[in-house]
């Protein structure tokens, strides 16, 4: 098709839509060089899509009063907060009290303390090292000294914090909805227990997540042994069904790995993976650098995700191919007794299985198959048998012991439905979960509930089963109870509490130790006598000592999963064979930011763009390009989507690379009780998931009226040069793609390339490196420490832990999801994702963007009262107390990294919220610029240290909170004044650049250029490669 | 220098120039003083005007629930958002700034070169240019986040010793700004004295005799008084005449200084000034055409004026429409991308429009008919005309405001702007506003400069035989 016959066609009629992927493809191949592209949009280029951007620009600014938005409520909210607890805290007591003179030992105002504990989470738990101010804690971050994840953290971990302080936690214990005392509760339950001992407690269950603290698992086995017929059942919405749950949990290495194939596995891109944090500082640790060699990844998937972004070669296969595709690999790769099923696998898929399986062969033993989580078992039964056979085993995977398992959760929860129904239930006793949202849609949960005589929930907030059930026992949060807890290698990490419970919460280790002889045992107790004789023989019968060891250092020595390399010898392996290729399937996948709906109510989470699409505030049905144009629809518009006679509606939107013909829901959304956050966002995915089918179905979708109106943070606005420069708007030129690689902002090289031309980064470049000094004007001058950033873009996979880290740290204000339709998000660090190549099977870029701290500001010159300007050190400062708010610095920064507080964004009412703020950081009211100040607060800090030890500070000392969080270490901070320093010498390397160098402003911010290292077996039609800039 | 159009015999022709006469013929200074002072002395006001204020006064209402409910709330309410960190309040401002500048340039620049046919139209002109101000600096004080923090933009002297930063030109605004202010009321006021004395004395209430025996601060009309009038009159201009060009290029710094592709240029000072007065001049017109019309000025205010005004108007547009024409030129010649991009989205990116609008109402329609002297002359045209190019030159300031920020150098960065109800009702607004403070002006002072139309009549002419033709009252 000629441009100009496809130019006619698009504006002749309306059956544009009929522009297939191939056709838009193969105008692609026409390209030279690099494309980039942001999003979808840009490649869309259909009229249609264009009259749809006009209609749906984020509506009108004005609408501030968004009325189901958070900000709408807090008026609301505040008084009723004033009267119901916290404000408590603000009113002296009528008696006369007297502040202490002499100060606790630990405790120097303004000093804060760091405690080691550690965050459960359902896929293991990740150590921390919380620090506290005045006995609140104000930051969670990784535990530096922990081996598992060297102190990284994810988004989930990052969040708990504003989980802790969530206004909407449930303060009271109720009963059938009015408030009661919780010894009300506990005599009940007693009465019930005591009662229950003659029977053995039968028609007792209990309900709940999965147990992640081995304490907890002995107290249940205790109870057991006391009550023998009362049931437990675990179940975790995103996990139940999988291998992992089952009790399968391989450790892999991938420091050893040179090869390494993602079978649906996302495993950069969030804790949602079990071992996140280790195999993303391992994967991110061979990319490092590319001349001492590289790993090579692959990833076949389905949803998109930043893991097969980031793949040197992905193949987007749908969800229920891919079990076959693993088959046939394991069959290719010679594993005895697989029959893979009869697939016609396209010339591609072929092409890309043979050259995957040589790739394999050849770097047996330094080789790993990751298996998907949410993937039928088949695949991880698949994925050890690949491993096995390629010799892996005990090189770089290594099999867990003793793994726990929580049985078959499906099977576990329809056993209690149906004995709910059969009348069997007498006390349902439901632990931190929410069944009657996230349970699967056939069994309906709710119904069965109401029969059961007495049901209790003990959660963090009257949810969805906690309106539903007779007793609601608030529930204290990790942050505020004992436990303990594994993590991904095995070590176990005792939970400490970093603050007396805020509204009296209790633990489900209360509730299960209540069954026991000694019910009053305290978590406390009970899980220093779990630990008791491990930590004894550890320290040499000195228990108190081992176990304040314990404590401080973050984790129990010698709890590590022994490794075991008797892989259970491979019985047969039932492959499901693919739906057919014209079903529409449905992926169903826990969201990246809340998870299956625990997080429902954390504004960060929220507000936080998801990894791939930039959405936030929603979720929303992923399809490819080519699917919406066969589904007839526009990004935003609204889909039926019918599974078995369950409906739900849901807005589109194309994840680019997203297998056609299925689409992928994110569970977690459409919570009706969650909290002034939470509440009314997104649909919600658990209507249409069914037990039988937990990760993957097929369904239909039918366009329905309406628009939903997304909110997606990059540009909303759709190529049109193309079609001026005779193009036919058909998005073979994407715009900002096109420029993005026009103006050098991403550069990136092949392994080969890199070797032939190591200076590739800075080729090209108007304004080179060595000349940026000479300048008119006098230079700065920086005599003690000059600071600067280094963030490696092959590291970076994107997964947005520093983002939420930096929420935290500097006290950044959620503005709602209007405010953020119209570009009012506040994130001071966001992360630029540029598409690359065929919009089927893009590779992405991901950019983390904050202030560069310019050399030669152009922010700093414009500000009429000298609110922003330069430090000795080089930081380019916003002085809050001096802005008016011209915005003039934020027009004036090419970097557009400058937030304002176009409203009062930040919430000074809601007192729990003010525990949670650092105190070293304002919170800016309304009419204030901000923006990413180095995280100054640290700097200072450590300026202080150095200063009473009269000493320079060290490289290292200073960490930024993005830096602190990054579990890839793609981020460097320290004194570029020191030649020695990590940072000076990353930015002295060749491959790093500045991002619009040429225009003069000399960014202390630089990136290290990506270096990929494909397979040339795979190699695309060979692109040519312009000058990075030029 | 009669044209084919305008036959010479035509009796707006001044057979001994051959140009439109500047003052219809038969006036004597009994007339001129009774047609212009009766205006505001009759005690009857008319229903139009009645109507009219009470439309402004309405839609000045706007401003102040806008401006209220912004205080309250920040300058969210309005579209301004990321990256388009400047909006309306802005446009509005070089807008409302450059309409005041036609007033200046009658009043001073014309005063120095001598043009006689400024005299009619300098005194409304001017006014025109201090509530042009008014409406202007009300922006640049409520577009800040914090605007009871805006005082912070001026040099005072405090205990902190923090100054405000010299190099921003949004401070050098500030100078120029309240600069022009300054000097543009104490012009129009020194220049209304002597009118003042003369409603004193025709004034036939005594409390109007008493508000402008004030305000005539003494005048008597002694040759001393003259003398130093005609001075003051001078050396003011002299004053006012630099502000003329400085103003605007103060404000084009604002853009100009700026790194962002589109602001970036060094061709604004001039183009800025230029455009500047094709605006001012629109916006006399638009006030001149009704203002003669209902007033029956006809013989005051002249197809002369209307003539010399679409000249100017012909010859700043010429040097706007090169201003364009060099932006286009330097996007390529420069062969810099972010020129060259810029402009490309400048006309074909999704605001597109706004640029074509630009072109349009600033380009096309004036500078190909403004040389037509029968057109110039023809009122309802001319009408038409200056508002359209009062259109064309909001749409300037939009496109070089809005169009250079929403897609600047980092493509992850691009977003919108969608004004929304706040921004059109402060906008319309200031309007509103400016209309009530016209016709206030109009009701209560003479609009014309009866003293200097009077200087215009030949018996005005000082000759060896005739008295000093000078007096107050008559």
């Amino acid at each position: 098709m000629s441009s100009e016959g496809g130019n006619g066609m698009m504006r002749k009629n309306e059956e544009q839509k009929a522009l297939t992927l191939d056709q838009v493809r193969t105008k692609l191949e026409g390209v030279k060089g690099k494309r980039y592209w942001r999003s979808i949009d840009e490649l869309a280029g259909t009229p249609e899509f264009e009259a749809a951007v006009a209609k749906e620009f984020p509506d009108a600014a004005a609408e501030w009063v968004d009325p189901v938005s958070r900000r709408g409520f807090l008026k609301l909210m505040s008084a009723s907060l004033a009267l119901a607890g916290l404000a408590g805290c603000t009113k002296q007591p009528d008696e006369p009290i007297y502040p202490y003179v002499k100060q606790p030992e630990d405790l120097v105002l303004g000093k804060a303390n760091y405690f080691a504990t550690a965050h459960p989470f359902a896929t293991g738990g990740v150590p921390l090292l919380v620090k506290s101010d005045a006995y609140r804690p104000i930051k969670v971050d990784g535990n530096p000294d922990h081996a598992y994840n060297l102190g990284s953290s994810d988004v989930f971990t990052q969040a708990t914090l504003l989980d802790l302080y969530d206004p909407d936690r449930s303060q009271h214990a109720t009963v059938r909805g009015t408030t009661t005392e919780y010894v009300e509760f506990l005599e009940a339950y007693r009465e019930r227990l005591n009662a229950g001992k003659a029977n053995g407690g039968e028609g007792l269950y209990f309900l709940s997540t999965s147990f992640t603290s081995p304490t907890l698992q002995r107290q249940w086995a205790e109870a057991q042994k006391a009550y023998p017929k009362a049931k437990l059942v675990q179940y975790d919405p995103a996990l139940a069904g999988t291998a992992f749950a089952a009790g399968l949990n391989p450790q892999f290495s991938l420091d050893k790995a040179d090869v390494i194939l993602a079978l649906d596995a996302d495993f950069l891109s969030g804790a949602g993976y079990p071992g996140f944090h280790k195999l993303t500082r391992e994967y991110a640790a061979r990319r490092k650098n590319p001349a001492k060699g590289m790993n090579r990844l692959y990833s076949v998937e389905s949803t998109p995700s930043t893991t097969g972004l980031k793949a040197e070669h992905r193949l987007g296969l749908r969800a229920s191919e891919i079990p076959a595709f693993a088959a046939a690999l394991a069959t290719a790769v010679g594993v005895p007794g697989v029959s893979a099923p009869n697939y016609s696998w396209s010339a591609e898929q072929t092409k890309f299985l043979s050259a995957l399986t040589k790739d394999l062969k050849a770097n047996a033993g330094k080789s790993v198959v990751i298996p998907g989580i949410y993937q039928d078992p088949s695949v991880a039964a698949l994925a050890l048998a690949i491993n096995k056979a390629l010799g892996n085993i005990d090189a770089t995977v290594s099999l867990a012991g003793e793994a726990s398992t929580s049985g078959d959760q499906i099977a576990g929860l329809k056993g209690l439905v149906a004995d709910l129904n059969a009348g069997k239930v007498d006390w349902l006793v439901m632990l931190n979960s929410n069944p009657v949202y996230d349970a699967p849609a056939d069994l309906d949960f709710k119904t069965a509930l109401g029969k059961a005589k007495v049901s209790v929930h003990l959660g963090s907030h009257i949810d969805e089963t906690g309106a539903e059930a007779i007793w609601h026992v608030p529930a204290a949060h990790y942050l505020e109870s004992w436990s303990d807890v594994r993590a991904y290698d095995g070590t176990v990490s005792v939970i400490q509490p970093m603050i007396e419970p805020l509204y009296g919460g209790h633990t489900a280790h209360d509730l299960i130790q209540a069954m026991l002889d000694e019910p009053q045992t305290s978590a406390y107790e009970a899980v220093r006598s779990t630990w008791k004789s491990t930590i004894s023989k550890g320290s040499g019968a000195d228990f108190e000592l081992g176990w304040r060891k314990a404590l401080h250092a973050g984790w129990i020595e010698d709890t590590k999963y022994a490794a075991s390399s008797a892989a259970t010898a491979a019985t047969a392996i039932k492959v499901p064979t693919p739906s057919s290729k014209d079903a529409f399937e449905l992926i169903f996948r826990p969201d990246p930011n809340i998870y299956d709906g625990r997080y429902s109510n954390v504004g960060w989470l929220q507000e936080l763009p998801k990894p791939v699409t930039n959405l936030a505030w929603d979720n929303a049905a992923l399809v490819s390009g080519a699917t919406l144009t066969k589904l007839g629809v526009d990004e935003g518009d609204i889909l039926e989507i019918t599974v078995g006679g369950r409906k739900v509606k849901t807005p589109v939107l194309v994840a680019p690379g997203h297998p056609d013909n299925s689409a992928t829901l994110h569970l977690g959304y459409g919570r009706e009780a969650a909290g002034r956050v939470g509440s009314g966002a997104g649909f919600n995915a658990y209507l249409v998931r069914t037990s039988d089918a937990p990760f993957y179905t097929t369904g239909t979708a039918v366009k329905v009226e309406g628009k939903w109106g997304i909110a997606v943070t990059k540009s909303h606005f759709q190529d049109l040069r193309s079609k001026v420069e005779g193009g036919d708007g058909s998005g073979t030129h994407s715009l900002e793609a096109n420029e993005a690689e026009t103006r050098g902002v991403i550069r990136s090289a092949t392994l080969e390339e890199f070797k032939a031309n190591p200076g590739f980064a800075n080729e090209g470049e108007e304004h080179p490196k060595v000349e940026r000094d000479n300048t008119l004007f006098a230079n700065w001058e920086y005599k003690d420490n000059a600071w600067g950033m280094s963030i490696d873009l092959n590291s970076c996979t994107g997964c947005n832990a520093c983002i939420v880290g930096c929420y935290a740290e500097n006290n950044i204000a959620v503005v709602g999801k209007q405010q953020v339709r119209i570009g009012r998000n506040m994130q001071w660090l966001r992360i630029d994702t540029y598409f690359e190549g065929d919009l089927a099977a893009p590779k992405a870029h991901f950019q983390p963007m904050a202030c560069q701290h310019c050399e030669n500001a152009p922010c700093e010159q414009v500000c009429p009262v000298g609110a922003t300007v330069h430090t000795p050190e080089g930081i380019n400062t916003m002085v809050y107390n001096r802005c008016v708010g011209t915005r003039y610095c934020a027009n004036n920064c090419p970097y557009k990294v400058r937030r304002f507080n176009f409203l009062l964004f930040s919430d000074f009412e809601t007192e729990s919220l003010k525990l949670m703020r650092n105190p070293d950081v304002s919170v800016r009211s309304r009419g204030v610029m901000e923006k990413c100040s180095y995280c100054v607060q640290r700097i200072s800090e450590a300026k202080i240290e150095a200063d009473k030890e009269n000493r320079a500070i060290r490289d290292g000392e200073v960490v930024t909170a993005c830096q602190q969080a990054c579990p890839a270490s793609a981020i460097t901070f320290g004194n570029i004044n020191d030649k020695t320093s990590k940072v000076a010498t990353l930015l002295a390397d060749e491959r790093t650049y500045s991002v619009l160098a040429d225009l003069n402003t000399r960014p202390r911010t630089q990136y290290t250029a990506a270096v990929l290292n494909p397979n040339p077996e795979l190699a695309e039609a060979p692109v040519e490669h312009a000058p990075a800039k030029g | 220098m009669a044209t084919k159009d305008i036959k010479p015999e035509d009796p707006r022709i001044d057979p001994k120039t051959g140009e439109f006469r500047v003052l219809a013929p038969g006036f004597t200074f009994k007339t001129v003083t009774a047609k212009i002072a009766d205006i505001v002395l009759t005690p009857t006001t008319s229903l139009g005007w009645f109507a009219l204020f009470s439309v402004g006064g309405a839609v000045a209402t706007l401003v102040i629930v806008a401006v209220t409910w912004l205080f309250l709330k920040g300058t969210g309410i309005w579209a301004v958002s990321q990256p388009v960190g400047w909006g309306f309040a802005i446009i509005n401002f070089v807008w409302w700034i450059g309409i005041g500048h036609a007033g200046t340039l009658i009043s001073a620049i014309l005063l120095l070169f001598k043009q006689q046919w400024r005299n009619s139209i300098n005194r409304f002109a001017e006014a025109m240019t201090i509530f042009a101000v008014v409406c202007a600096g009300l922006f640049p004080l409520i577009h800040v986040g914090r605007p009871w923090l805006a005082y912070w933009l001026f040099p005072l002297p405090n205990t902190m010793n923090v100054w405000p930063q010299f190099r921003s030109p949004l401070l050098w605004d500030v100078f120029a700004v309240s600069t022009y202010a300054t000097i543009s009321i104490v012009f129009w006021y020194v220049g209304l004295i002597p009118d003042f004395g003369t409603m004193r004395d025709r004034a036939k209430t005594k409390f109007a005799a008493y508000i402008y025996g004030l305000l005539s601060l003494g005048w008597r009309g002694s040759v001393r008084h003259w003398v130093r009038y005609e001075t003051a009159s001078l050396l003011l201009a002299g004053l006012a005449t630099p502000l003329v060009l400085s103003v605007h290029t103060v404000i084009s710094f604002d853009f100009a200084v700026a790194v962002i592709p589109g602001w970036h240029t060094t061709i604004f000072p001039p183009y800025f000034v230029a455009g500047a007065v094709y605006s001012g001049f629109a916006m006399v017109l638009t006030l001149a055409i009704p203002l003669r019309k209902f007033y029956k000025l006809e013989g005051l205010v002249t197809d002369r004026h209307m003539d010399n005004m679409g000249k100017v108007m012909l010859t700043t547009g010429l040097i706007v429409a090169y201003g364009y024409g060099m932006e286009v030129f330097m996007a390529w010649y420069s062969a810099s991308h972010w020129e060259f991009f810029m402009m490309w989205n400048r006309m074909f990116g999704p605001m597109g429009w706004s640029y074509w609008m630009l072109i349009a109402c600033n380009i096309a329609i004036p500078l190909t008919t403004l040389w037509v002297r029968k057109w110039r002359t023809n009122m309802t045209f001319m009408f038409v005309m200056s508002l359209i190019v009062n259109t064309g030159m909001w749409f300037e300031r939009f496109v070089i405001v809005v169009t250079s920020l929403y897609r600047d150098f980092l493509p992850s960065s691009w977003g919108t702007y969608r004004a929304t109800k706040w921004d059109y009702m402060t906008y319309f607004g200031t309007m509103g506003l400016f209309t009530a403070l016209f016709l206030l002006f109009v009701r209560f002072l003479p609009m014309i400069p009866m003293n200097e139309i009077k200087m215009m009549l030949p018996s005005a002419k000082i000759t060896a035989k005739a008295k000093p033709a000078v007096g107050a009252g008559d």
